[in-house]
């Protein structure tokens, strides 16, 4: 039972990392700072470990698909990050390819239903 | 936050900071206090915090990217199957060499008699060697390591098909930005006859190391030893004066030969790259040996002189005619002929092999 139970989470994993990008990229066109990106997924039903968020916010920062400023001005030091123009348009892209992806999934999970 | 707390929160962030670049460390750990203070406002506890955060040394994985290895898994295979037989050459080497000169220094001290006392020196003698041994080791492995960790980053191109060619597809700008991989790129399997398999390397590799390790060692083992009362009277046929100064040029020319064979390897078959490292290889090698045998002084200059006070009145017919004509000149050019013909001979097969069996576009 142990086996099957990691065997599945192992491809859980996998089939949630490849969503990962386009998920952050949809909720970064206001400025967020990096815990309250990780709540406002969570209450959208997409659970993202802060320990796998916050490199991959420096990643597509490193990318150019996200920018970052700190902000003092509060009660404590906070970094910002935003989407860029270039992180925009990549996100478009991704996002169309991810509608024609799922129609394509549910037809294939379809016909196996019938 | 309790103070218990923030300490517990600066030993995290220390464990995660301390495993990233230098440059990064101090963005980093502003980053990381917000994090978990923010987490703390949520969670009941910093405990619960730092358990869900997990490991810092798998967070800070997280965080790096690039390259963190020496030698990848491309070359790996051939890399782990070099070190295994130059150690094992090296170890074998260095302890007979160590042996021999064992029984040596028990011969010049007590004479020695019967086969238990030949086996005591031998025994001492490898003890002596161990140090010896552990530096050997240690040096070949670090040498053979740099060589691979250099393929590997591409300061030496074995592979072709990661060069870039230019195409006419750069001129439109666009897609020029990276060279797509094309079946164009596609070598042809190489001809049967062209392959270079270990079997082939290894004779040369085990001829290199012994060669290596003698020289290095046992300069004095070519010498004649003769009791003289209760001493012994060593007369080496190398000037062991000039050695320290000698030696490196030598061990130089043998290195270059072992990164020619390691070149091959991970090359696998003969062609262009090969074929320019041994050419280079080669020529490398006969100018040192020049260097080494014609321009140093190689040779005991005293030799012939020393052997024949040695030998006085017993001196063999044989072996008086060939101290009287006994000159280290003449043997330093009779022994770079017959290394520049050997070495012209492996350029020639090289260069014979690649045109005749590699594609051209291999």
């Amino acid at each position: 039972m142990g086996e099957e139970r990691d065997l599945l989470d192992s491809l859980l994993m996998e089939l949630r990392r490849g969503t990962l990008v386009l998920s952050v990229l949809s909720q970064m066109g206001e400025k967020k700072y990096g815990y309250a990106l990780v709540q406002s997924l969570e209450e959208k039903g997409i659970s993202m470990d802060p320990n796998t968020l916050y490199p991959l916010l420096r990643r597509l920062e490193k990318q150019g698909l996200l920018a970052s400023a700190w902000e003092t001005g509060g009660s404590k030091p906070r970094k910002y990050y935003q989407i860029t123009p270039y992180g925009q348009e990549i996100y478009q892209k991704l996002k169309a390819q991810w509608e024609e992806m799922v129609a394509a999934m549910e037809r294939l999970l379809q016909e196996e239903d019938v | 936050m309790s103070d218990r707390e923030r300490e517990l929160m600066e030993r995290y962030i220390y464990q995660v900071v301390r495993r990233l670049p230098r440059e990064q460390r101090r963005e980093m750990s502003l980053e990381l206090q917000e994090l978990i203070g923010d987490m703390r406002e949520t969670e009941p506890s910093m405990e619960a915090v730092l358990t869900r955060l997990g490991d810092p040394a798998v967070f800070a994985r997280q965080y790096q990217d690039g390259r963190h290895y020496l030698i990848g898994p491309e070359y790996y295979d051939t890399y782990g199957w070099f070190v295994k037989i130059v150690l094992i050459c090296t170890v074998v080497t260095v302890l007979v060499v160590s042996g021999l000169e064992g029984v040596r220094e028990g011969l010049m001290l007590s004479g020695v008699n019967g086969a238990e006392s030949v086996f005591l020196s031998a025994v001492y003698g490898i003890g002596g060697g161990l140090a010896n041994l552990a530096s050997a080791c240690i040096g070949v492995f670090g040498g053979i390591t740099l060589l691979f960790a250099a393929i590997e980053r591409g300061l030496v191109k074995v592979d072709r098909k990661k060069e870039k060619q230019w195409n006419v597809r750069e001129l439109e700008g666009a897609s020029g930005r990276k060279t797509l991989w094309t079946p164009d790129y596609l070598s042809p399997v190489p001809n049967k006859k062209a392959v270079i398999s270990r079997g082939d390397s290894i004779v040369s590799i085990v001829f290199l190391v012994i060669f290596c390790i003698l020289l290095i060692f046992a300069p004095r083992f070519f010498s004649a030893v003769f009791p003289e009362g209760q001493a012994t009277v060593v007369i080496p046929v190398f000037n062991l004066e000039q050695w320290n100064r000698i030696l490196p040029f030598f061990l130089l020319s043998l290195l270059i030969g072992l990164g020619d064979e390691i070149f091959r390897l991970v090359a696998g078959h003969y062609c262009k790259p090969v074929m320019i490292s041994s050419l280079v290889c080669g020529c490398l090698q006969l100018v040192l040996a020049f260097l080494v045998l014609k321009v140093f002084p190689l040779w005991n200059p005293d030799f012939a002189v020393q052997l024949q006070v040695q030998l006085g009145d017993q001196i063999p017919p044989a072996l008086a005619g060939f101290l009287a004509r006994w000159n280290g000149d003449t043997v330093s050019s009779i022994l770079f002929a017959f290394l520049a013909v050997l070495t012209l001979i492996e350029m020639g097969v090289t260069v014979y092999k690649t045109l005749r069996y590699s594609s051209k576009n291999a």
